[in-house]
């Protein structure tokens, strides 16, 4: 036969295959992931999988079309450019690796990947999470071209068997102060949180 | 890529195997796999016959889009859809294809 064939190991059940290259532009969503958020007293409830009270305004819910991202806030300020926070969960967080010390280690060599960022190395803190071992990561980014910096905070905890994380960031140019104050928003956040249902991972 | 190599694991409980095609060199590809620390093979295919037997090469286009396929050990197609890999849906064709292979 001209052309490749694909054999099979008796052993295998299935081969998956992916052809790379650029993704297809994929239609808008039908819904805005806003319709999936019902609220529940002072708590949001996201898709019947997550419980948490959402951080107070000014911060703002944003659709992210990508999935790092389950759910995220962001905050903006006029003290300078840039002047942003952020905080998200993300169920499925850069790297792979189910361990927390080596997941870090993979995530930081991908977060703000775009941003040109050069991180610190983190501080890491051993914590409880769920009721489950947890990993918190301190950081700073640098970007060296635009002069901007970023606080990065990252809490890694065990859903299942998975890995999954609470981050947390700061931007500010070079030669600005951070102002932490909205990190304690980020933590009441991450201590409100609950999962309503095993994940699809805990039930495959 | 990231979302293949975070559930190799999970792959591996369903006996199956995951390898990428692309229309790019060994050479980059080698240097690419390395950076992002990925543990399955990725095949170097710059003719192209893999996208064209898969639907996933257009004329006049000169890269894959992206497509993901799933072939069961009796060498069939049981999916294939173009886009960005929807891994939960991915991971419920393993474990369908997984039983079956225990049922037959």
């Amino acid at each position: 036969m001209n052309g490749l064939s694909v054999r099979l190991s008796a052993a295998l059940a299935a081969v998956l295959l992916f052809l790379g290259g650029c993704a297809l532009i994929q239609p808008p969503a039908a819904d805005d992931g806003r319709a999936t958020l019902v609220r529940d007293g002072e708590a949001l409830v996201w898709q019947d999988e997550y419980r948490f009270v959402p951080p107070p305004r000014p911060w703002q819910l944003i659709d992210l079309d990508e999935d790092d991202y389950s759910v995220g806030y962001m905050m903006l300020c006029d003290e300078g450019y840039p002047c942003q926070s952020t905080l998200a969960y993300a169920e499925e967080p850069f790297g792979y690796s189910l361990d927390f010390e080596t997941r870090q280690e993979e995530f930081f060599r991908r977060f703000l990947w775009a941003s040109r960022v050069n991180f610190a190395e983190p501080k890491l803190q051993p914590t409880e999470v769920f009721g489950k071992e947890g990993l918190i990561a301190v950081t700073e980014g640098i970007e060296p071209v635009l002069g901007h910096k970023v606080h990065a905070k990252v809490v890694f905890a065990r859903r299942g068997e998975r890995v999954v994380a609470f981050y947390f960031t700061q931007w500010r140019a070079a030669d600005a102060d951070y102002d932490l104050r909205d990190e304690q928003d980020f933590d009441r956040f991450v201590e409100s949180f609950e999962f309503l249902r095993p994940s699809f991972f805990e039930q495959l | 890529m990231e979302g293949h190599q975070r559930n190799l694991y999970l792959y591996d409980r369903f006996n199956a195997r995951v390898a990428g095609v692309s229309r790019d060199q060994v050479a980059t590809l080698e240097h690419w796999a390395k950076d992002l620390g990925l543990e399955f093979p990725i095949f170097s295919n710059p003719i192209g016959h893999l996208g064209i037997w898969f639907g996933a090469l257009q004329a006049g286009y000169p890269m894959f889009n992206r497509t993901t396929v799933i072939i069961d050990k009796w060498g069939v197609i049981r999916y294939m859809q173009p886009g960005n890999p929807n891994y939960r849906e991915i991971l419920t064709v393993l474990k369908q294809l997984h039983e079956e292979e225990g049922r037959r």
